[in-house]
């Protein structure tokens, strides 16, 4: 019964908020209007906003040595997600199924290696995020619930792997659509948002000739 | 006539009767060696036509197969059923008995004692006792320790907790839920227990003190509180049972978890009864190291939260670190009131 739900009307529910909340988070960044900017260009704003999209993949070198951790953590964790996510041999057999592509997966040993760094990444993060005077003041509920929903998913993940028990699979499969409901109303919508946000400030700051 | 009939019905009798000898004969005679065998041993002198297979098979050597592997020509494993004797026999009893007294006299000692009060009571002055790093890897090692943890006892003791609750097919489930989990994450806890080691070995070498504070039972004999540095002898052998325990239990758990490298059921058998000891030795000790950081003594908990320790804890804890702590405050302002010192440097004591 409970399965049923899960794979039915539970499922369903959860891609038309993911969907609809997702554009809708988008579209009404994009719906807002800045005052006209008469100034004369003193530099290109395309080419500041696709510099600083690029240039915020490195570290800044002032502050490599106090951010070594994140930087190390954040990238085993969210590459390490993306390759989990895209590439993991169920993910593919359920993205082909939902919708005809279909692509090579990882193979086991590269799963088992990619989910061990991801979950390193993550648990690291969370953990300096709680301890760090500055970032447990700066952080708030939604930063909690996303870091733990997020993991929760990835262990129902690995504990299901197996593919011998229905239960573990529905189980993943329900973590799964929470976290897709609570997606949009979260920061977890950064995985949308960080490349526009980083071309607008990299546009408005290269129109006025400033490297963002 | 009659006569003729008689005689007939006798050689049918006849007959009938040897037959049945015949037969008797047939199935008993085969049967007095192992009758003389088993009234006499020594003077049995008639072998069991298995008994040689049988003898070969248990003796472990290896024969031929069709199936090319690690072990493969062992038919039974002899090994096996001494580990399986000791899992089920020692292992999961003694173990149990192990951290279940413990925790019962950790209880007693608390109902007993009490927690450990800051003498004198806290001044609300606060000095630093470990930096962010410091306890992020500790709460990243703490983490994966109870997870694993949890999982390993799940995969020890489930069947005997679990099923009546879960019933097989829902101990089932959790099993193979946990036996994934505890694969996944134990290569990781080699991770954390290798930035354990780096972070904290320095302060967890002998000392000179460290044997008088272990005769004085850390002040439970004698009186008074002993003198100790930034960690006393029973922090440090607590460092050193966790650190050990875990590169056993890790490099255990590898042998297992990577069954790829040749390693045969004997390699696996040992391992696993190393693993199995070491984490339940670690759990058990461990129960201590919570204790003594949470209830049992005041003020602890703190340092692994936000950091910070009260002072006159620190000065009653841990004396002669408290005094390096000052002395280096001390040198701190001197350096900035002589206009030396760099910016950004801040006092590891605070106020709250």
């Amino acid at each position: 019964m409970f399965a049923q739900l899960v794979d039915g009307i539970f499922w369903d529910i959860a891609l038309w908020v993911f969907g609809i909340g997702v554009l809708w988070g988008i579209l009404s960044i994009f719906r807002v209007r800045n005052k006209p900017d008469y100034s004369e260009p003193r530099g290109s704003g395309t080419a500041g906003a696709v510099g600083a999209n690029l240039r915020r993949f490195l570290p800044r070198t002032e502050l490599v040595s106090r951010t070594r951790l994140h930087i190390v953590a954040g990238y085993l964790f969210h590459l390490g997600l993306f390759a989990l996510l895209f590439f993991a041999a169920p993910h593919v057999l359920f993205f082909e199924a939902q919708t005809g592509l279909g692509w090579t997966p990882m193979p086991y040993w590269a799963f088992i290696i990619t989910a061990q760094l991801s979950f390193l990444g993550l648990m690291l993060l969370w953990i300096h995020r709680v301890m760090h005077p500055v970032t447990r003041l700066l952080s708030d509920l939604d930063d909690h619930l996303a870091a733990i929903l997020t993991f929760i998913v990835m262990l129902t993940g690995c504990m299901a792997l197996i593919g011998e028990f229905e239960g573990l699979r529905v189980l993943h499969r329900f973590t799964v659509e929470l976290l897709m409901v609570y997606f949009p109303f979260s920061r977890l919508m950064h995985a949308f948002m960080f490349i526009p946000s980083r071309a607008f400030t990299g546009a408005w700051f290269g129109r006025r000739g400033v490297k963002a | 006539m009659a006569t003729q009939v008689q005689t007939a019905n006798r050689h049918r009798r006849i007959i009938v009767w040897s037959l049945m000898l015949l037969i008797a004969l047939m199935l008993f005679l085969p049967l007095i060696p192992y009758a003389l065998a088993y009234v006499s041993p020594e003077a049995g002198g008639v072998p069991n036509p298995g008994t040689e297979l049988w003898r070969a098979v248990r003796s472990g050597d290896k024969g031929t197969s069709q199936v090319q592997g690690v072990d493969t020509g062992v038919l039974i494993n002899e090994y096996g059923e001494a580990w399986r004797h000791f899992r089920m026999e020692q292992l999961i009893p003694f173990g149990a008995m192990l951290m279940g007294s413990v925790l019962v006299l950790i209880v007693l000692f608390y109902l007993v004692s009490g927690p450990l009060r800051i003498p004198g009571g806290a001044t609300g002055k606060k000095i630093q006792r470990f930096s962010v790093f410091e306890r992020t890897t500790h709460w990243f090692t703490v983490s994966l320790f109870w997870l694993l943890a949890l999982t390993g006892l799940i995969l020890l003791y489930g069947r005997f907790v679990l099923i009546p609750v879960l019933g097989p097919e829902g101990f089932g489930l959790t099993a193979s839920a946990c036996k994934e989990a505890h694969n996944l994450f134990g290569p990781l806890f080699l991770v954390a227990i290798l930035m354990m080691l780096l972070t904290f070995v320095k302060d967890n070498i002998y000392a000179r003190g460290d044997i008088t504070w272990l005769l004085k039972g850390g002040g439970m004999f004698g009186g008074g509180h002993v003198s100790a540095g930034r960690f006393n002898a029973g922090e440090k052998i607590w460092f050193w049972i966790a650190v050990l325990g875990g590169l056993v239990l890790s490099a255990s758990g590898l042998v297992l978890d990577l069954a790829v490298f040749g390693q045969g059921r004997e390699v696996m058998a040992i391992s696993h009864v190393l693993h199995g000891i070491a984490a339940l030795v670690v759990i058990t000790v461990s129960f201590g190291h919570i204790y003594m950081g949470t209830a049992g003594v005041e003020g602890t908990i703190s340092s692994m939260t936000n950091g910070y320790v009260d002072e006159a804890w620190a000065k009653s804890h841990h004396d002669r670190w408290y005094a390096e702590m000052q002395a280096a405050a001390g040198d701190d302002e001197a350096e900035q009131a002589g206009g030396g010192a760099a910016a950004g440097v801040a006092s590891p004591v605070a106020n709250d």
